[in-house]
């Protein structure tokens, strides 16, 4: 018996040592892949939006789609932001006063500049961005917006980096405001374009009064700021409804990919599925487009062309937000934008350089060629002749690159198509038409632009 | 050792990469019900809780009668019970590396009346969690591309369950009636567990803040004992077993809130359903050759349906219905020579299994097909090659001029798995190969003590070359989420999954004494 115990241990471990060995694998599934790139680069799903006041709502959109806001009485806020360009323009520089259409038909007036730089969409702005503006320049950091009016009802959630926002264009002339000696629609003098461009608070001031003669804001204003009378009133207060009502109407939460960050795994395709391996890995979008917008909490020098007449402090070039004070260092840099609706806010870039998101992964693929070889063909008729080619500016852009672009990516055509395909599961179904937000008339009477 | 199908990592940790898991072996009653593994996660032996004759050497049971663990097997093996007899067999499991544990105290009384037999137990259990305690789940890193001044905290979210013991009970009866003229015994048996905790399931959710787990197991068996002159016999069992497990697991998500402008984190809880019927069929037969050996043959069919099956953290196909057949196909011989006892269990177990998933909507594909909705998106087919040996060897003592007063036992089991998966994916009009094997040792020991009053038995075994997801330092890894599931089921992890290996000791104390 012990010889027969023998051998058949032995006869066990020659068949367990037989089985001792390496094996083949499978590749673990994409969705297991993708969660775990969501939860590293954390990308969480956006809660509900506070709910705002529904007066405050309401003369909000009224402000919105008013030009009487403007000086010459011919741009609204809506404008450069329109609902049929999704909170957008259409356009890659922004065309404020003066200027004639809307959208990408929208053309420059007489003698008028493009804005600087591009009109970026609203879109889910009231998700508590941590920068608004290409540059930054309104953070909840380190600056902060500003503080709200007393009295006034600040609306709720991460309005009030919105709200110092709405305060910016109505001084800026180019936008808003108007130049010395403009005549408005009526032909009547500019009167908010004679103050000096120091006295903002006189000027948005004189804008509040513009909306105080008219009946209907009175009644409007005394329904969403209850118990603040007219005279305690200040442009602070419009620009609190202003943020309310983008923040109601532009929050676009229910795309594919937020479905699927809520744990419905059908919600993205095949395809969308590899495009956000490649986004979170690869591609290297996320070391800047992380966080739970995508973005918007940095500022990156991504090789853009320089275009446009630049920022007034060094034209023609536009250095970002190293025009700011003591942000020297980020020359050429400008804010990561968020990406959600992405598909939506053509041109891309803080100039609009590039019309399509095929056009921006072809560029990220490998910055440095793709920003010598630019074809400014791609830009409006108006603008090509505005594009600094010129070595020495290339070269200027690519010395301060942002390190994590210096190396090309290397993707194939289908994994851009791939990738293209994860940054249109960004888009809320809901988004696509908001043509339901334009009023039919505004108090003053002017035409809504449409 | 290393397992195979597993790559080495540091240490004794390894990784494991899959497209599908499926555990079908925890259940209450395993014998005749054949489980189904894809993955080598250790099982406690949770359900292992009744005495046995022949646990010391290797389980052996295909020659050798087991007059104890017999009648739980086939009803009508309760005939030969030879005098009504009370069982108690205290049962303690341990997985190292105090990764889970569980204690059972079953109670057992046998009787006859006549040609009528039958018999009742209960059994209480109680099973330690799998995991230690996650206080909080911790912030995910955000790489973000520069220092942030105003990185906000995560508020603090739901907390989460303690890990907790969790009791389970179970009730067994037995009736049948010896017909003697045709040496035939029929019975049946009837059984039935009220589960709240099946072992390691916890394992399977790493990032859970708790779960809760509730649901019961019901089998019922009809069995045939044919005897022959010159000690011949045939056993006939035909059972179903009903699974129904309910898994409420707790997690706490983050999400970005607009209106404090911070992640913060909510609860949410997930019910999964767990759901398996088996139909069985066992035949076994048995007989002396020469010499006191025996030669014995069975064979077991199982059709397993799984009307429901878990959506695992770590799984994302297959969550819906599968279905399987396992059969075992052996060949036993045993030999009793004087005091020693030898005993040879060689079985081949050939499984095929399907699972799919299916399109929660109409979902358009490669080809630019729609598969409508309820329609196969992916489908596994497994198809496992298994092989079981089980040997032992026992020799009665003599103390004080008394024969068979003590006895000792040996044995070794060997489990080699081995499948073959075919997957399919409907949608990209893909499909892939996988292959996996390895073999799960497990040495026996056994200590036997006659008195004239009762009869005491201590038996021992532990279980190697398996084991647990995601467990480093005893703390769960929830930088992979892609663990296992254990207990009960079908999973589809589908990710790298991080084992480390693990032993599994059980001890086991049975008492039997004649109640008259």
């Amino acid at each position: 018996m012990p010889r027969i115990v023998k051998t058949i241990c032995f006869g066990l471990l020659a068949i367990g040592a037989a089985c001792d060995r390496s094996d083949t694998f499978a590749e673990p599934s994409l969705d297991t892949e993708l969660r775990q790139d969501v939860a590293r680069w954390g990308v969480v799903p956006i809660g509900p939006v506070p709910a705002q006041d529904p007066a405050l709502v309401e003369l909000g959109r009224a402000l919105m789609f008013d030009p009487v806001l403007s000086g010459n009485r011919d741009v609204a806020c809506a404008t450069c932001h329109h609902p049929a360009t999704h909170a957008g323009d259409g356009l890659s520089l922004a065309i404020g006063t003066g200027g004639s259409g809307l959208g990408p038909g929208r053309t420059l007036g007489p003698g008028r500049q493009f804005v600087p730089r591009n009109a970026p969409s609203l879109l889910n702005d009231g998700l508590g961005l941590f920068y608004l503006f290409w540059d930054g320049r309104l953070s909840n950091f380190l600056v902060g917006p500003p503080p709200p009016p007393a009295g006034a009802g600040v609306p709720p959630g991460g309005s009030g980096l919105l709200a110092a926002q709405a305060m910016l264009p109505v001084v800026n002339r180019r936008e808003m405001r108007g130049e010395p000696g403009d005549r408005d629609v009526f032909g009547a003098p500019n009167e908010l374009a004679q103050f000096a461009d120091s006295d903002s608070t006189a000027i948005r001031q004189a804008v509040l009064q513009r909306l105080l003669a008219i009946p209907e804001y009175v009644a409007k204003f005394a329904a969403a700021f209850p118990g603040t009378s007219a005279s305690q009133l200040r442009f602070e207060h419009a620009a609190t409804a202003l943020a309310a009502f983008q923040a109601q109407a532009f929050t676009k939460t229910n795309s594919p990919f937020d479905r699927y960050l809520s744990h419905d795994e059908a919600a993205l395709t095949t395809q969308q599925k590899r495009g956000g391996r490649l986004f979170f890995g690869k591609a290297q979008c996320s070391t800047c487009h992380n966080g739970p917008l995508l973005g918007a909490n940095g500022f990156a020098n991504a090789g853009v062309p320089q275009l446009g007449p630049g920022s007034p402090d060094t034209p023609p070039l536009d250095r970002g937000r190293a025009d700011l004070p003591e942000q020297q260092f980020y020359e050429f840099a400008f804010r990561v934008a968020p990406l959600r609706n992405v598909e939506l806010t053509a041109p891309y870039m803080h100039d609009g350089a590039f019309p399509t998101l095929e056009a921006v992964v072809r560029h990220y693929n490998d910055v440095p060629l793709a920003l010598q070889t630019y074809d400014p063909s791609q830009l409006g008729p108006a603008l090509r002749a505005t594009y600094h080619g010129d070595p020495a500016t290339i070269d200027s852009v690519i010395r301060t690159l942002d390190f994590r672009l210096r190396t090309p990516l290397h993707l194939t055509d289908a994994e851009m198509g791939d990738l293209v395909a994860f940054l249109k599961s960004l888009t809320d179904p809901s988004a696509r038409d908001l043509s339901a937000l334009v009023p039919a008339a505004v108090p003053s009477g002017l035409p809504v632009p449409r | 050792m290393t397992v195979p199908g597993l790559v080495a990592l540091r240490g004794n940790v390894r990784a494991l990469a899959l497209s599908a898991l499926f555990l079908t072996s925890a259940q209450p009653l395993p014998a005749q019900l054949i489980s189904i593994k894809t993955v080598p996660i250790a099982q406690g032996d949770q359900f292992d809780i009744f005495p046995s004759q022949h646990q010391g050497m290797g389980a052996v049971s295909i020659a050798l009668a087991d007059t104890l663990l017999d009648p739980f097997r086939n009803p009508a093996r309760g005939a030969l019970l030879d005098a009504p007899r009370f069982f108690g067999s205290p049962t303690f499991y341990g997985v190292s590396n105090q990764t889970g544990g569980g204690r059972t105290l079953p109670l057992a009384a046998f009787s006859q009346h006549g040609a009528w037999y039958g018999g009742l137990s209960l059994a209480l259990q109680e099973v330690e969690p799998s995991r230690v305690a996650t206080s909080s789940v911790a912030p995910p890193p955000v790489p973000f591309a520069e220092p942030r001044p105003g990185v906000l905290p995560l508020n603090p979210g739901p907390a989460s369950q303690p890990p907790q013991t969790h009791g389970n009970a179970y009730v067994f009866a037995l009736l049948g009636k010896t017909l003697a003229g045709p040496r035939l015994s029929l019975a049946a048996s009837f059984s039935w567990a009220r589960l709240n905790a099946v072992d390691g399931v916890d394992l399977l959710y790493p990032g859970s803040l708790g779960i809760d787990q509730f649901g019961h197991a019901v089998d019922v068996r009809l069995g045939l004992l044919k005897q022959w002159p010159g000690d011949r016999s045939l056993d006939a069992v035909v059972l179903h077993n009903r699974f129904g497990m309910s898994q409420d697991v707790t997690y706490a998500d983050l999400f970005w809130d607009p209106g404090t402008q911070r992640v913060l984190q909510r609860a949410r809880l997930d019910r999964e359903l767990d759901r398996t019927d088996t139909w069985g069929l066992h035949l076994q037969y048995e007989r002396p050759l020469v010499s006191g050996w025996r030669i014995g043959w069975i064979a077991t069919g199982n059709l397993m349906s799984h009307p429901k099956i878990p959506n695992y953290e770590i799984m994302s196909i297959p969550r819906d219905p599968g279905h399987s057949h396992a059969y075992q196909v052996g060949i036993g011989v045993a030999r009793t020579n004087g005091p020693a006892t030898f005993g040879l269990d060689a079985v081949y177990e050939p499984i095929w299994s399907e699972t799919y998933a299916a399109a929660a909507a109409p979902t358009e594909t490669a080809a630019g097909d729609t598969i409508p909705l309820g329609g196969k998106t992916i489908e596994n087919r497994f198809r496992f090659s298994n092989a079981l040996f089980r040997m032992g060897v026992g020799r009665e003592l003599t103390f004080g001029g008394r024969p068979h007063a003590a006895a000792w036992q040996l044995g070794l089991a060997a489990h080699a798995i081995h499948y073959r998966l075919l997957q399919q994916d409907h949608i990209q009009n893909g499909s892939r190969g996988q292959e996996n094997w390895w073999v799960e040792w497990t040495p026996t020991w056994g200590l036997t003590l006659r008195f004239p009053e009762l009869e005491l038995r201590y038996s021992g075994r532990v279980t190697t070359g398996t084991g647990r997801p995601g467990v480093q330092n005893g703390i769960i890894a929830l930088a992979d989420p892609a663990a296992v599931r254990a207990g009960g089921l079908l999973v589809a992890p589908n990710g790298p999954l991080t084992l480390q290996g693990v032993s599994v000791v059980t001890h086991q104390v049975s008492l039997s004494l004649p109640l008259r």
